[in-house]
């Protein structure tokens, strides 16, 4: 009985969503096994027994049925028991064909699993705002992971490398990817930022906004800011986020000396995660904000930007 | 030599009565091919205000000076009328005169005051526009009115002198003693020339009145002609209240505002037409003030030369479309700026109705364009399917009252005596809901029978009528009126001004019809009933008035009984029903203020420029815009609510009748 | 606020509304057809009150629509693309082939990401998903993914089938007239009967810790360290 699961990786290292995917798959039981396309990764420690490369000359570019056929073919060779990917963007779209083409439900973005028949889950709904449970009645579980949720946890075993070449067939290679276009220099956008840190009335001016874009700057972050801000000229209305600005919807938005009035929660109620840096702790922000940082953001920021230095 | 005049002046006539009916015939038949609007009813209200706007001058003479002016040159107007048929009866034969009305001393009195009023009036017109020059005629044609000024002068001049020359010639039927000012100038009149003098006085006179009678309907002089018309034909009733749509029609036949100048009422039409481009609207406009690209006066101005250049080819062909008001006309930053608070009708002497210009250009480009700030587009998406600006759950609604004892209104419950409309910004903004904490507090401690209805309240529907979207504002309004009218609820209260004036004067055409009252008439209502007994301290308080209370609906006096009530008053120079917008009204609270200088910030600095240490307000709306602008300019004042100030003020009362512990 | 019996929200205060993503899918159909011609027909799955989004729909532009009605009972992804495949197969077979098919990438509350996968396979045709932004080429269509640094393109052959994300366009507000002129389109309303569900719901649970106060990660710059932890924790270091 064995549980393959869908390792993405680059570069030789698995992604934090894969490992994720990884620990919560081996609630269904061991043997692991891992399927990787193109390049090996070193999964031993994650308690994979077996990594599974699939090479092919087509792999140079992804093509998602042909990553479907591949994960298809290794299940059925493997007489796999459960198939698990994470649920990013990739794991989703793949494991939807393996679904597909199987004829099996898919349960995606999965937070705790039980074997079965029927295996019972947990799964993310409402982008995260309610979780289900859930019955799944299938010969074949298809589980992805919700990413970030599932703390990864280590299990080393021995683990050995099996290359193999899937048959693939001239249609599953017709949805590919040809170019790749990268994203105009000069930043990320606020709609599309992962991360997005904010400057209010609290900044105190054009020029306090350094520290923002410093630390904006280390995670790859958009600069947001409040309607106060805009309003004194200290940044561009496209800045703004706020019923009247940007809605935005990133994984977590930093709020700095943002009060939190309706006007900009307005902008910012699609963010995974609020931090709030606010010098009061009664500021309304308090109440939609997930985490708070009390006290003075010209010391605070600064000091997050410094830590994250010392990780780099 | 009388058959020669009278054949002249009978040519004369005919030459300017045919080019004054031909240009009148084209305004009327223009008029006529406007839009239908219910203008004919409730003739008492109209001629009151015929009264007292027009004979009185009521709203020329809020100006002093121009209002005297005016009223100088109107008033002798009316005086000297009949002297044009007495100049041109003897202009025919100089021993003729109008019966009986020729030979009356008093008249003669009143025709020589009266001139000379009316040139005085006109030398003071002179002063203001050459002299003081007021930057509200900024945009407006000067030049014709100089010439019309002129004209008048011409006109009164000549009268004077015919006068003087008659009596010096003693053709005079009436008493000579009885003219002061032209039995004056008669003595400096002699010898053989006075016979000619009479002749081409008297001729000179007839003539200019002719040629004004020509010049008056191509000029922004008409207004002499239609603004009698058009105040008539002006609201008689709430003026917070926007004329609806009705969409139960074809889709052709429905008027989704106006696009083209033939999309226009003809009330509409009458407006531009009366418009004299004095330019008391862009003097009171806070997005003028704040300089931005609207001027209400200069907005009708074009719709008014748009009308007169497309207007008669759409009365040629009809099958002929004129090229859209916006942006040929106006441009859409132009419909944008208006707060719809109504400073520009409130002064508008001749009755225009700027803000139904307004809405019925926004109406179309809202409606059928698509086409409108677009960060507005959220609040009209979440007005529409959320039933609230801000896209918020409307189980959230009774948030704000948690722990204060509230009551839910459930369905099937008994009708309390007063539902507690809480409107959106109070149950969803943090610093909009204080004031209705307060005055739920306070009708508790007052013991009124109250409820709210809590997630059954949806949007009034304002924000998206004045955005101009009328149809998401019906289905609204057609929603509420059920829940509403379900619940058997009397009497409604409400802190929100907008919702004030949308369940009180709106609802009414949607078959809603009940006694709407604002949390601060209802409040005072309390204090003078002896419900709540409030203690004032020293604090000083300036309140500021918000449009749709003060202006649109003469809420004015009960606001100011409260803080009397709990501190003491001091007045901003613009309050009452003269106040200035806080810029939220007419959905710029939904859209960025991107031109100009901004509104709340001008209103704020006028507010703390009065010393007072409290700027009370009476509207969830503009405590926000306020209490931004306070932060924003680091004036010294707190922006509160008049109910918290008044719970303050009945917890002191509390306090000081404990007695010291 | 759910239910009492835990299988569905409490929708008695909630306006029901088109989600983001096919309020997308529906403008770019509509823009596609206003640039190049043809109709376009908006179908869903859903209880009675659905067709108030399918008239949004069509407010939009959208000629027709097809309304597959359920008893509110939920659907799972499997038979949702079951029942949608049969009805596109139908009116294929009565009014001809589309030649493009959006889906949202996925549902806004049971977030499965796998309707538009499952019809198109079982339509046999190519699918590419997740885009924010497709641009008609003749008889493909090149469609652009959003990924780590920058956007993968697809070109496909049509037939074809996308799902599409919030971002693509910004969707109009649709004029009233056009309102008015989608409570007159025709909708085909059909009632498909549901299969067991193989992913079978048993309770909805709201997470512990929703609706409280932040949590303080403590107060001046000491605190980052646990900042950095939050960061780590969500990803995005």
């Amino acid at each position: 009985m064995t549980v393959l699961v869908l390792v993405e990786q680059a570069g030789g290292t698995a992604s934090d969503p894969s490992l994720q995917a990884l620990t919560l798959a081996r609630s269904f039981g061991e043997p692991v096994h891992a399927l990787v396309i193109g390049s090996a990764a070193d999964l031993g420690p994650f308690g994979v027994r077996v990594t599974h490369v699939a090479e092919h000359e087509a792999f140079v570019s992804y093509a998602p049925d042909a990553w479907a056929a591949t994960v298809g073919q290794l299940a059925d060779r493997l007489a796999a028991s459960a198939v698990v990917a994470a649920g990013t963007e990739r794991g989703n779209e793949v494991m939807a064909r393996v679904a597909a083409r199987t004829g099996l439900p898919l349960a995606a973005n999965c937070i705790a699993v039980a074997p079965g028949p029927p295996v019972t889950l947990t799964r993310l709904r409402w982008g995260g705002s309610l979780l289900e449970e859930a019955r799944l009645h299938s010969p074949l579980p298809l589980i992805t992971v919700a990413p970030h949720v599932v703390p990864i946890e280590q299990a080393p075993v021995a683990t050995e490398v099996d290359r193999f070449t899937p048959q693939l067939k001239e249609q599953e290679l017709l949805v590919r990817v040809l170019e790749h276009v990268a994203a105009p220099g000069g930043g990320v956008s606020l709609t599309e930022a992962k991360v997005v840190v904010s400057g209010g009335r609290g900044v105190g001016s054009k020029e306090g906004f350094a520290i923002i874009e410093e630390l904006a700057g280390l995670l790859g972050a958009a600069v947001g800011c409040s309607r106060a801000v805009t309003s004194a000229g200290w940044r561009p209305h496209t800045d703004q986020v706020g019923q009247t600005g940007t809605k935005i919807a990133p994984e977590v938005y930093i709020a700095c000396g943002i009060s939190g009035a309706t006007q900009h929660m307005a902008g910012c109620k699609g963010a995974k995660r609020i931090l709030a840096i606010n010098s009061d702790a009664q500021a309304p922000i308090m109440l939609s904000a997930d985490y708070a940082v009390v006290g003075d953001l010209k010391d605070i920021v600064p000091a997050i930007s410094a830590e994250i230095r010392k990780l780099k | 030599m009388t058959a020669v005049y009278a054949v002249s002046l009978a040519a004369a006539l005919i030459i300017a009565g045919a080019l004054f009916v031909r240009r009148a015939l084209l305004l009327y038949r223009l008029v006529r091919m406007g839009k239908p609007a219910s203008r004919f009813g409730e003739v008492p209200a109209r001629a009151r205000a015929e009264a007292v706007v027009v004979v009185g001058q009521s709203k020329l003479l809020q100006r002093l000076l121009p209002g005297l002016m005016h009223a100088a040159i109107f008033w002798g107007f009316l005086v000297l009328f009949p002297t044009i048929l007495i100049a041109m009866i003897g202009a025919v034969d100089p021993h003729a005169t109008l019966p009986w009305l020729g030979a009356q001393g008093w008249y003669a009195l009143l025709v020589d005051v009266f001139a000379v009023l009316v040139l005085a009036g006109v030398v003071t017109a002179l002063v203001i526009r050459k002299v003081q020059r007021p930057p509200r005629f900024k945009g407006s044609h000067i030049g014709e009115a100089d010439l019309i000024l002129a004209l008048i002068a011409g006109i009164v001049c000549s009268l004077l002198l015919w006068h003087a020359s008659q009596i010096s010639l003693r053709l005079n039927d009436y008493p000579a003693s009885w003219a002061p000012v032209s039995g004056l100038l008669a003595r400096a009149l002699g010898g053989s020339v006075v016979p000619y003098v009479e002749r081409v006085a008297v001729w000179v006179h007839v003539l200019i009145i002719l040629s004004f009678l020509v010049y008056l309907p191509y000029s922004k002089h008409l207004h002499v002609l239609v603004a009698a018309f058009n105040v008539y034909f002006g609201r008689t009733r709430a003026r917070g209240r926007l004329e609806p749509i009705a969409f139960d029609k074809a889709e052709e036949d429905v008027r989704f505002g106006s696009a083209r100048v033939t999309d226009m009422t003809w009330k509409q039409m009458l407006d531009t037409m009366s418009c004299t481009e004095c330019g008391r609207c862009q003097d009171v406009c806070p997005a003028y003030a704040t300089g931005k690209a609207l001027s209400p006066k200069l907005l009708i101005m074009a719709v008014r030369d748009q009308l007169m250049t497309e207007g008669p080819k759409a009365l040629a062909a009809s099958g002929y479309t004129p090229p859209p008001i916006v942006p040929n006309a106006v441009t859409d930053d132009i419909v944008w700026d208006c707060v719809t608070c109504g400073a520009c009708v409130r002064e508008c002497p001749v009755g225009i109705e700027h803000i139904d210009h307004v809405i019925d250009l926004r109406r179309n480009l809202v409606m059928v364009e698509s086409r409108f700030p677009e960060e507005a587009g959220t609040m009209l998406r979440d007005v529409d399917r959320s039933s609230n600006p801000w896209g918020k759950p409307q189980a959230d609604r009774t948030h704000w009252a948690e722990g204060l004892g509230v009551r839910v209104l459930q369905p099937g419950d008994p009708a309390p005596d007063v539902l507690f409309w809480v409107g959106c910004a109070p149950a969803f903004d943090e610093r909009a809901r204080q004031g209705a904490i307060s005055t739920a507090k306070l009708m508790l401690a007052a013991g009124v029978d109250f409820a709210i209805l809590g997630p059954r309240e949806a949007c009034t529907g304002d924000p998206a009528r004045r955005m101009g979207d009328e149809y998401t504002f019906q289905r609204l309004a057609g929603q509420n009126v059920a829940t509403l009218n379900e619940t058997g609820v009397k009497r409604i209260v409400t802190t929100c001004p907008h919702c004030f004036n949308t369940i009180g004067n709106e609802y009414p055409d949607f078959g809603g019809r009940y006694e709407v009252v604002h949390h601060t008439e209802f409040l005072a209502e309390l204090i003078r009933d002896g419900k709540l007994d409030p203690l004032a301290d020293e604090r000083t308080i300036t309140y500021h008035d918000s449009c749709y209370l003060a202006r649109h609906n003469d809420i004015r006096s009960q606001p100011r009984e409260l803080v009397a009530a709990v501190g003491k008053a001091v007045e901003m120079p613009r309050h009452g029903e003269r106040t200035f917008c806080c810029g939220a009204g007419g959905a710029r609270m939904w859209m960025e203020e991107k031109r100009g200088r901004p509104i709340n910030h001008e209103r704020v600095r006028e507010a703390a420029a009065t010393g007072a240490e409290t700027l009370a307000v009476a509207c969830p709306f503009c405590t926000v815009m306020l209490d931004d602008g306070v932060r924003e300019t680091g004036a010294k004042l707190q922006v509160i609510d008049l109910a918290t100030l008044l719970a303050e003020a009945v917890e002191r009362r509390k306090v000081k009748s404990l007695g010291p512990l | 606020m759910l239910t009492e019996d835990s299988r569905a929200i409490d929708t008695r205060h909630l306006g029901f509304t088109m989600s983001p993503h096919e309020e997308c899918g529906v403008e770019e159909a509509v823009r596609i057809i206003e640039a190049h011609g043809g109709d376009s027909v908006v179908l869903t799955l859903g209880p009675s009150e659905a067709v108030e989004q399918l008239r949004d729909a069509m407010a939009l532009g959208i000629d027709r629509a097809i309304h597959l009605q359920t008893d509110g009972q939920e659907w799972d992804g499997e038979a949702t693309a079951a029942a949608l495949t049969d009805a596109i197969r139908a009116d294929e077979a009565a009014s001809g082939r589309f030649d493009l098919i959006f889906f949202g990438n996925e549902s806004a509350d049971s977030g499965g990401f796998q309707v538009g996968a499952r019809v198109a396979h079982a339509l046999v045709r190519p699918c590419v998903t997740g885009l924010k932004r497709v641009t008609l080429e003749g008889s493909s269509l090149r469609c652009e993914q959003e990924v780590e640094g920058g956007r993968d393109v697809y070109i496909v052959p049509l037939p074809a089938v996308v799902t599409v994300k919030e971002g693509l366009n910004l969707p109009r507000y649709p004029s009233v007239p056009g309102r008015m002129r989608a409570g007159r389109k025709p909708v085909a309303v059909s009632t498909p009967s549901r299969p067991e569900p193989r992913l079978e719901l048993v309770r909805l649970v709201v997470p512990a810790g929703q609706g409280r106060r932040a949590e303080v990660l403590g107060s001046g710059a000491a605190a980052a360290p646990a900042v950095v932890e939050v960061l780590r924790k969500a990803g995005v270091l």
